[in-house]
């Protein structure tokens, strides 16, 4: 009897086939799953399509033109840039910022990590109905403690100068936890010989930080910022509920729009083409990584 | 290759989650919402198959949430029984319920038997065949029912929609506050004696008036009754867009001035601020608050002149919950059945103990009632002389132009003038 190894990929099916056949399985979903509707969403954005009229005529770039002289839209392209980027700068940093800080503890890491992480376990829509619960101006907790140590009392969700920020804070309080879960991950795989070696050489905590700890951790730091970048610019949810895009549109986000007049009036063809402007968007956010990735 | 590979696995991922986005736009409102009940036996969903003599039928019906569902779940136990029914109920939010029902409406083979509908959909609904002819199906309307309050419902003769629950907008106050404002609540017949309640109010450290921020068509909606006093509305009678007159600006500026002794806040929030104490007036509608003596708040009806002994007109408007049948339901006789229950006299008598507001005579001038419940009798005098939003398809559309330059105006990002110039402009081409 022969001792030498049976390889996977010898025989009928050779050694380039086998891959591609193994591979087959997940490419067809992806292509159903993802080119399909894609598809069919870039042919609809250049129709009139309405689901309840069941009609569709092409009409070009009708929609596009439509959308981009719409003020509403482009006020909406602007608050969900802004809010993408604001959320996803100070999410990274006080996710960094937590994860370094439970990563240093001798004690007590497990329990930080469980608690630390219940904001992110909730739903978006239960989050957004506490939050509108506590800042209620007539039984809001927070409004009533305002109230009590004599500071001022804003009428959050509804007024220009407040309601943006709002949101902003809580979309961050929900999704920190996020970016400490993965890069705390990330801080775990970081060898402890490399910080005793700069200590050695000298280095105080935030030269360690800087030379050590973020060179290790910086793909996991990417790779959090794409996320966070796609699924903040999709926020739609937390906007709708406590808001509905007001006032005057300071909240009025891609998504919010799309609901507000492709949606709700169920003209698909125009949702459609929002839809796509949304995706080309996104893509050109992510292309810095996407670059990295495949460089 | 390995390039190629990695870029073309990237470029997947990022479209897929982006994607994801808008699916999200028309998913999440049915989950942030809308909460989906089954009253009061759970089913799955309605079958066309004829039910043994064990097995019950299955109906499912779609309706508003909040008092609006409840009323019709807490009479649904009795029907069931007496049919060898289950009926599973969807109760859900204004939009998601519009929509729910306009994506069910192009299957051949529906997934919902009876449904509750707003008024101003009626028009979008009969163009494309959404809803069942009831006159075909050998419904009537009764004497009993405020004869304007079907005015909608039917289309050539032929009834669609049954008015179900009589919302109507009304005045809500508190008690406590207009008295302090020295207003003598029960002589008030105009909006300029409005005014001074809620200026007098905010002089003494109370909110005035406030108006519902949350969406579009609450802007809209809360400001109609203000300029159907004043005379203007929003479509002349060819439906062309009349929003940039004379009337419409006087009315406006008028709500400006009046919204100044308050804030814009969400409909929990009015409530508890009127019930409180912490404002004195909003327009509101019967569904959200049931007063008592020992309540401190109540309604009166919408005041129908802009100034004291000026020109009166109808100014309450509509919100009627109305109930259909699904034109691709398949239960059609059964849901009938269904209709015709809840909407006969004795059913939506005792839906009143449920905070239901039916649209019978026979209920709102029921002596026993009254003495229990006397602001019924306001309810039924804005009943008798309601006014629905225009009949239009477009109307969803509509409010959301309008009501997206009013929330401009009422923010200061506009004038009225240009606010209102712009509505005009942008409605004209939708009506186009």
């Amino acid at each position: 009897m022969s001792n030498k190894p049976y390889k996977l990929s010898e025989g009928a099916l050779g050694d380039r086939a086998f891959p591609h056949i193994m591979l087959a399985p997940t490419l067809i979903v992806l292509t159903v799953m993802t080119l399909y509707p894609l598809v069919f969403t870039f042919i609809y954005s250049f129709t009139d399509y309405n689901y309840l009229k069941q009609s569709a005529s092409f009409i070009g770039f009708g929609n596009y033109i439509t959308l981009f002289k719409n003020n509403y839209f482009r006020q909406a392209i602007f608050n969900t840039v802004k809010f993408t980027l604001l959320a996803v700068m100070f999410e990274m940093f006080f996710g960094l910022l937590v994860a370094v800080f439970v990563n240093s503890l001798k004690k007590g890491q497990k329990i930080m990590r469980t608690l630390l992480l219940l904001p992110y376990l909730l739903p978006a829509v239960t989050v957004a109905l506490s939050f509108r619960m506590m800042l209620s101006p007539n039984y809001g907790i927070t409004t009533q403690v305002l109230t009590t140590l004599g500071l001022p009392v804003y009428n959050w969700f509804h007024e220009i100068k407040t309601a943006f920020n709002t949101i902003l804070l809580i979309d961050v309080w929900q999704n920190v936890p996020f970016v400490f879960l993965l890069l705390y991950a990330s801080l775990q795989t970081v060898s402890s010989d490399q910080y005793e070696a700069a200590s050695i050489d000298g280095a105080n905590v935030l030269q360690q930080f800087w030379n050590v700890t973020v060179p290790n951790i910086k793909n996991s730091i990417a790779l959090c910022t794409l996320l966070r970048t796609i699924d903040t610019f999709r926020l739609f949810e937390k906007v709708n509920i406590l808001t509905g895009g007001g006032p005057a549109n300071s909240t009025a986000t891609i998504t919010q729009f799309l609901y507000n007049y492709g949606i709700k009036n169920l003209k698909f063809g125009f949702g459609s083409a929002g839809a796509i402007v949304m995706t080309v968007l996104v893509l050109i956010l992510s292309s810095f990584y996407i670059k990295k990735a495949i460089q | 290759m390995k390039k190629f590979l990695a870029m073309i696995l990237a470029l997947a991922m990022i479209m897929t989650l982006a994607a994801c986005g808008s699916q999200t736009a028309s998913s999440a409102p049915q989950s942030s919402s809308s909460k989906e009940t089954t009253a009061p036996a759970a089913s799955s969903q309605a079958s066309s198959s004829a039910p043994s003599s064990s097995e019950p039928q299955k109906l499912t019906l779609i309706l508003r949430g909040g008092t609006y569902a409840e009323v019709i779940k807490a009479a649904l136990p009795d029907f069931e029984a007496a049919n060898n029914v289950k009926c599973e109920v969807l109760d859900l939010s204004f939009d998601d319920l519009h929509n729910k029902i306009a994506l069910d409406a192009t299957n051949e083979k529906g997934a919902y038997d009876l449904c509750m509908v707003d008024g101003s959909w009626m028009a979008e609904f009969t163009a494309h065949n959404v809803l069942a002819n009831l006159s075909e199906l050998g419904y009537k309307f009764d004497d009993d029912i405020i004869p304007n309050t079907t005015a909608i419902c039917e289309v050539n003769g032929q009834i669609y929609l049954a008015p179900y629950f009589g919302n109507v907008t009304v005045m809500l106050y508190n008690k406590e506050n207009v008295k302090n404002a020295g207003v003598d609540i029960g002589a008030v017949d105009s909006w300029e004696e409005i005014m001074t309640a809620c200026k007098n109010a905010a002089s003494q450290g109370k909110k005035g008036f406030l108006l519902r921020g949350d969406t579009p068509d609450n802007f809209v909606s809360d400001f109609l009754p203000l300029l159907l006093a004043f005379n203007g509305w929003v479509v002349d009678k060819d439906n062309k867009p009349t929003v940039n007159t004379p009337e419409f600006k006087e009315a406006l500026n008028f709500y400006l001035d009046l919204i100044a002794t308050g804030e814009a806040q969400s409909k929990d929030d009015i409530v508890a601020a009127l019930d409180s104490g912490a404002a004195t007036m909003a327009v509101g509608w019967p569904g959200w608050y049931v007063p008592a003596d020992d309540k401190a708040a109540s309604y009166i009806m919408i005041p129908p002149s802009a100034k004291k002994g000026g020109q009166k007109y109808a100014t309450s408007e509509y919100g009627i919950w109305c109930v259909g049948i699904t034109r691709n339901s398949q239960n059609k006789e059964l849901a009938m059945k269904l209709l015709e229950y809840i909407m006969s006299p004795e059913v939506q008598l005792a839906s009143i103990d449920n905070g239901g507001v039916p649209c019978r005579y026979s209920c709102l001038k029921n002596a026993d009632v009254l003495a229990k419940m006397p602001h019924l009798q306001t309810v039924c005098d804005a009943l008798e002389n309601g006014v629905y939003r225009p009949v239009i398809e477009e109307w969803t559309e509509f409010t959301n132009i309008l009501g997206a330059e009013m929330d401009n105006i009422i923010n200061g990002v506009k004038t009225v003038d240009v606010g209102l110039a712009d509505a005009q402009a942008q409605l004209e081409a939708l009506m186009a």
